[in-house]
């Protein structure tokens, strides 16, 4: 007896059919292996179009491979097109693996360190091929990401989807919504600059002011790392952003699509008996086969999407970074993300404990139990009027606290500043330091006599001002205030400052202005410096 | 007996507690108190280890190198303190009837204030706007006097202040900032006579709770 028979079937095949039968055998067995059931003639039949043949065996990979077990075999075919849903979970699902990815490919450029996380953001926008892209397509895809999750939310809201037996579906929806907005506004502090500080220190003295203090305080440190932001914080944040959110993402995203395939796609509101829930029982001339038609759509919304993605990022997205953090300087019209405008407007109100935390937990909370509370049998948009209406007037208040988060709202500066503020903002690069650095020619100009500037930049940059000091002459916010700028002035002083650096002064002086410019305390007269070297490129080369 | 065998004809029959049922629910109070423990000592763990106030300590000025009475509010970044000396002027600031009302308000002292860089409301740098006479917040919008007080935005009471304690030549000290209005606000200090002033930032008094509707 042989201790050791070698085995090789295959080479029986060849002696019994010869050579390339029997490897286009074998090629056509390793495919049906690795789609879990469909040889080449079947995704070819697929390919075709052709109606399924019977027994169909585009539903054998849903039955014997695991990407494929997840996904429904079926659809009604009222929920295979774009409406009621608009695909927008599965959009949210795509994001999540897109952030996924580009995160991953950015953590490899990254420190977690207030010492070079800022130096890595420079290198991954002037050293790294495509870091820019990547950096860009991370941000720009969170951005998107929040807008899908929030318009599925209104989606679902809209088709009644909430309602039984989906309450629990809807609940883990509401914390991925929260998974995703915390995860987004994780992600602010990490490049280490102006907007991350300061929109961090915001949210975490959010939650010292939870009461009682005792816990607000543990809370606010446990946030940042110390008594206020540093390495510790940072570390925190990102190993939030990268690990524990994700983390906690994944497993709700299973739960949800768990409940999702259990209790099927929910047909439209007006095409099931009201109070029934018909999903599950789909007649058999219903059905769309998600092989090949959900499939196909699937991927080429995504294929689509991806593609606007790349191109707004190459044709005019650019992810924002400010200056280095800087603890004792916050900028002037620091916002908020503008998913959280909402919050910051209704932190302007009052009582940070209140509008800050009970009111924000409230909303969260109430939108959680929200199927268990709202038990109506009917998803139809007519039996739903109230429903619906206080859904729109909820948006609508959202709306307005978002304008009121904005820096139009209640945190205006003198106008003197707020002049100064639309040429050279604190929290964007703005119209000076985009401008052409070569025909900033050196000289002293005035606002009012924009007309006479040597070239088009100054023209320009000159024209803005004098609009900006014609407003802050007179505007109603001054004029309730009582400090409008009276004979006001604006200079603007260009001097050739080292080779290749230049510094620009702006002037602006009201009413009795000093003889001597810009001395410390002078009255009646503000002045803002910058200097600006020809490389800088803070418009990212546009 | 009898009364107990109707009983349990009637109901379903729920069988008593057996021992080995009671023995799970006591294991499983144990596993939901050691879950708890465990997350007790992972926030411990996690909890910041740090010495308060260490970016402060004690800062030395002389007594030339403090404003003027009126003068505006001179920032000390190391020491993360605005230096304001009050004088008629800001003591009797109108702004203070309008916007602010009630006893403790009516006559501000007058004398030298360090005041903490950060706004009461949620951490951000405050600024000296001195078009407008006052700190503004660029975050959402609180505003105080150069005397600390509070008179509009969200934030609910007075600027912090640090103790200052103000020393003759001889190294006494003649004065210092103490805790007023039951201990929720710091005074200003007069420095008539002083050499020196010494500013602790490792001791830091709240302002008074202050929540009137006040400027936009």
């Amino acid at each position: 007896m042989a201790v050791f028979k070698p085995h090789f079937p295959f080479l029986n095949d060849i002696k019994n059919k010869g050579l390339m039968p029997a490897v286009l055998y074998k090629i056509n067995e390793s495919v049906e292996r690795l789609t879990a059931g469909l040889d080449i003639e079947d995704i070819r039949s697929v390919l075709r179009g052709d109606p399924p043949p019977r027994p169909n065996p585009r539903v054998k990979p849903h039955a014997d491979g695991f990407w494929f077990h997840m996904r429904p075999t079926y659809y009604h075919n009222l929920t295979a097109g774009l409406y009621p849903s608009f695909r927008l979970g599965w959009l949210s699902t795509y994001f999540f693996a897109f952030e996924t990815i580009t995160g991953l490919i950015l953590m490899l450029f990254y420190t977690p360190s207030p010492l070079v996380a800022y130096e890595n953001m420079l290198n991954l926008l002037g050293n790294v091929p495509f870091g820019r892209l990547m950096r860009d397509l991370h941000k720009l895809g969170a951005e998107v990401m929040v807008w899908v999750v929030f318009l599925h939310m209104i989606r679902t809201f809209i088709t009644g989807n909430y309602k039984k037996p989906r309450q629990f579906t809807w609940f883990t929806g509401v914390v991925l919504l929260l998974v995703t907005l915390i995860l987004s506004f994780s992600g602010y502090l990490l490049p280490w600059d102006q907007l991350s500080l300061w929109a961090v220190t915001i949210g975490a003295s959010m939650a010292e002011a939870i009461q009682p203090q005792a816990v607000g305080d543990i809370a606010n440190l446990l946030l940042r790392g110390g008594p206020q932001f540093n390495e510790w914080g940072l570390l925190r944040w990102y190993l939030g952003h990268v690990l524990l959110l994700p983390l906690v993402g994944f497993i709700f995203l299973g739960v949800h699509y768990y409940k999702v395939v259990i209790h099927g796609h929910s047909l439209p509101p007006e095409s099931e008996p009201v109070g029934e829930d018909t999903a599950k029982r789909v007649p058999t001339d219903q059905r769309t086969y998600f092989m090949p038609d959900v499939l196909t759509r699937e991927l080429f919304y995504v294929s689509v999407t991806t593609f606007l993605l790349v191109a707004s990022t190459v044709f005019w997205y650019h992810a924002p970074l400010e200056p280095h953090a800087e603890y004792l300087i916050t900028p002037l019209h620091t916002t908020a993300p503008w998913y959280f405008l909402w919050l910051q407007g209704m932190l302007k109100v009052g009582d940070k404990f209140l509008w800050g935390v009970i009111l924000p937990g409230a909303i969260f909370n109430g939108l959680m139990i929200l199927p268990y509370l709202e038990v109506g049998p009917s998803r139809r948009y007519g039996d739903r009027r109230v429903g619906l209406t206080v859904g729109a007037l909820v948006l609508i208040v959202l709306a307005i606290l978002s304008y009121m988060g904005t820096p139009h709202y209640a945190v205006s500066s003198s106008p003197d500043q707020e002049v100064v503020a639309e040429l050279l903002p604190q929290t964007e690069p703005g119209p000076l330091r985009t401008a052409n650095w070569a025909e900033l020619t050196p000289g002293t100009y005035t606002a009012a006599e924009w007309e006479s500037a040597p070239t088009e930049t100054l023209k320009k940059l000159l024209h803005t001002y004098e609009e900006e000091m014609v407003r802050a002459a007179d505007n109603p916010t001054c004029r309730a205030a009582g400090n409008c700028l009276v004979d006001g002035e604006g200079l603007m002083i260009v001097e050739d400052w080292q080779e290749g650096l230049k510094k620009i002064t702006f002037r602006v002086t009201w009413g009795e202005a000093p003889e001597d410019f810009c001395l410390p305390g002078a009255q009646n007269e503000f002045c803002q410096t910058a200097y600006f070297h020809r490389d800088s490129n803070y418009g990212q080369g546009e | 007996m009898a009364a107990e065998a109707s009983a349990g004809a009637k109901a379903p029959a729920v069988p008593p507690m057996t021992r080995r049922e009671f023995l799970y629910y006591i294991w499983a109070a144990s596993m939901a108190l050691l879950m708890a423990e465990t997350g007790g000592a992972t926030l411990w763990f996690a909890y910041p280890r740090f010495k308060a106030g260490t970016f402060g300590g004690i800062f030395e000025l002389d007594i030339g190198e403090v404003p003027a009475p009126d003068s505006d509010p001179q920032p000390y970044d190391a020491g993360r303190f605005w230096l304001v000396n009050l004088g008629d002027q800001n003591a009797g600031d109108e702004r203070l009837q309008q916007y602010v009302s009630g006893e403790p308000y009516a006559n501000q002292p007058k004398g030298v204030k360090a005041l903490y860089k950060i706004c009461v409301h949620l951490g951000c740098i405050y600024k000296w706007v001195p078009t407008n006479d006052r700190f503004e917040c660029p975050c959402h919008g609180s505003k105080y006097l150069p005397t600390g007080v509070r008179i509009g935005g969200p934030a609910r009471r007075n600027l912090d202040v640090f103790v200052i304690e103000a020393v003759d030549v001889n190294g006494n000290v003649i004065t210092r900032t103490e805790a007023t209005l039951n201990g929720m606000e710091g005074t200003a200090i007069d420095i008539t006579g002083a050499a020196k002033l010494r500013i602790n930032t490792g001791r830091r008094i709240s302002g008074a709770p202050n929540s009137v509707p006040g400027v936009k």
